[in-house]
């Protein structure tokens, strides 16, 4: 016989499975920190290509005033400006990361432990099964 | 006001019942604009920019999710750009690959977003986007909508000066000043700047007012989001020197302020959750469920009836209450 109740708590913890599940999985193996720092490593390399892509963009933009200033530039100065800006994009970009990734873990956590607390539920009725199949097997058939 | 509530109520039922076949006539409706729309203003390939074969990818992009979508037409805006020159091309792909890098960081799930900001952009109604994602989205869609407009606005720019961009080279020979046209209308466009600050500020005010405990916030939201949006447009406009744009903001300020009402009715306090068909198996069963949501009725529709001569108070029952009573989770009761 079909228990209808528990079914009707499998089919959540499915939905939640099919849906949301897969991008919450990572909120349930890590940490806060470790979530953020995971985040936030992949968005140095990301950024650090976003840069690049601006800074080329730049260049390409200004190349013909860049001509003919080169000789007369300071390279010491140009190689700080150049670091400095992208430090500053950096921080700018990371702070973005740890922002959005920690709003996204604390909502997946909460959505975690609704779906744990349902699936407590599912393993309580399970074991009430089999109690009272194995109890009083005969009478409850 | 009870006949509208009923066609809603109507509109959600047959949602439920045929999301199978809507959700893709959507997509592809969607994709033919975008197509068409691509087609008509910067169709500079002739090969690809006809009717048929628009027809041809919005049947593609109608089976598949909307990243498909953009992905397609990435694809046939750099081939249009390849087509009026190579400089032009190879600034829209950087352009491409940073909006990409920026996009799949942090809202990979907006790509409706991205495509529908540059659609609205086009019908000169971009003031829509901010309101209808402040409330329908988290506030980091925000990433989705700037990079939606930027792209947009070079788009445009390049449409502006197709015959320069194709020019140039001949004239004088030089490919730096073709980059320098084409990177132009990125970097030098001051309009570009103001829009898109005006709209992000926009789209995190309407969010913030929307998630407060007030009353009516959605419509606070709706209605504070407008009037920042046009106020800081036209000062923008005249701080920049701009004319000739204030009747345009007024009208689309007007007409989005509008379709963000239509979007409160039809969404507020509402999940349109989609039919779901899910397999699992127990240790005795296997089950394929189809899991059609049931349309509910609103809040104002529901008629509440007192007996007189029983205590309010011990008589509600709340959802704590309740759980408690039945030893059980509260969230169980959602």
């Amino acid at each position: 016989m079909v228990n209808e109740e528990r079914l009707r708590h499998m089919i959540k913890l499915s939905q939640f499975d099919e849906n949301e599940g897969k991008e919450c999985k990572p909120m349930t193996q890590y940490a806060r920190k470790d979530y953020v720092s995971l985040q936030a490593l992949i968005s140095f390399v990301t950024g650090t290509i976003s840069y690049v892509l601006l800074f080329g963009l730049w260049a390409l933009y200004s190349m013909e005033g860049l001509f003919e200033k080169i000789n007369q530039m300071e390279i010491r100065e140009a190689v700080m400006s150049l670091v400095l800006s992208y430090l500053v994009f950096m921080v700018i970009y990371l702070g973005a990361t740890y922002i959005i990734f920690n709003v996204k873990y604390t909502d997946g956590r909460r959505k975690v432990k609704k779906y744990y607390a349902s699936l407590k539920k599912v393993n309580q009725m399970y074991e009430r099964e089999e109690r009272l199949k194995t109890t009083n097997n005969t009478e409850w058939e | 006001m009870t006949t509208i509530l009923e066609l809603k109520e109507k509109m959600i039922r047959f949602y439920g019942k045929n999301e199978v076949y809507l959700v893709p006539i959507m997509r592809f409706l969607l994709a033919f604009v975008i197509f068409l729309m691509i087609n008509l203003n910067i169709g500079y390939m002739e090969r690809i920019s006809s009717i048929p074969i628009a027809l041809i990818l919005a049947l593609l992009c109608s089976v598949f999710p909307i990243r498909l979508t953009m992905l397609v037409a990435t694809l046939v805006i750099l081939l249009d750009m390849y087509a009026l020159s190579l400089e032009v091309c190879l600034v829209a792909l950087i352009l491409f690959m940073l909006i990409y890098l920026i996009y799949f960081r942090f809202a990979p799930k907006h790509g409706y977003d991205v495509v529908l900001t540059v659609v609205c952009c086009r019908l000169h109604i971009p003031y829509i986007m901010p309101l209808g994602m402040g409330l329908l989205r988290e506030a980091y869609s925000v990433f989705a909508m700037i990079c939606g407009t930027i792209l947009y606005f070079f788009l445009d720019g390049v449409k502006n000066n197709a015959k320069v961009l194709s020019g140039v080279a001949d004239v004088e020979g030089e490919a730096t000043s073709m980059f320098t046209v084409a990177l132009n209308q990125l970097l030098g466009n001051k309009e570009m700047y103001l829009v898109t600050g005006v709209l992000a500020i926009t789209l995190i005010i309407v969010y913030v007012i929307r998630r407060m405990s007030i009353e009516n916030a959605w419509r606070v939201a709706i209605i504070s989001g407008t009037l920042f949006e046009s106020i800081g447009l036209i000062a923008g406009y005249m701080l920049l020197g701009i004319s000739g744009k204030l009747l345009g903001v007024l009208i689309g300020s007007v007409v989005s302020a509008a379709i963000a009402l239509v979007i409160q009715f039809l969404f507020f306090n509402l999940d349109y959750s989609r039919t779901e068909r899910l397999q699992f198996e127990d240790d005795e069963y296997y089950y394929y469920v189809k899991a059609v949501p049931k349309a509910f009725i609103s809040g104002t529709d529901k008629k509440v009836k007192r007996f007189s001569g029983k205590d309010e108070n011990s008589e509600r029952l709340t959802k704590r209450q309740f759980a408690r009573e039945m030893d059980i989770d509260e969230d169980l009761l959602d």
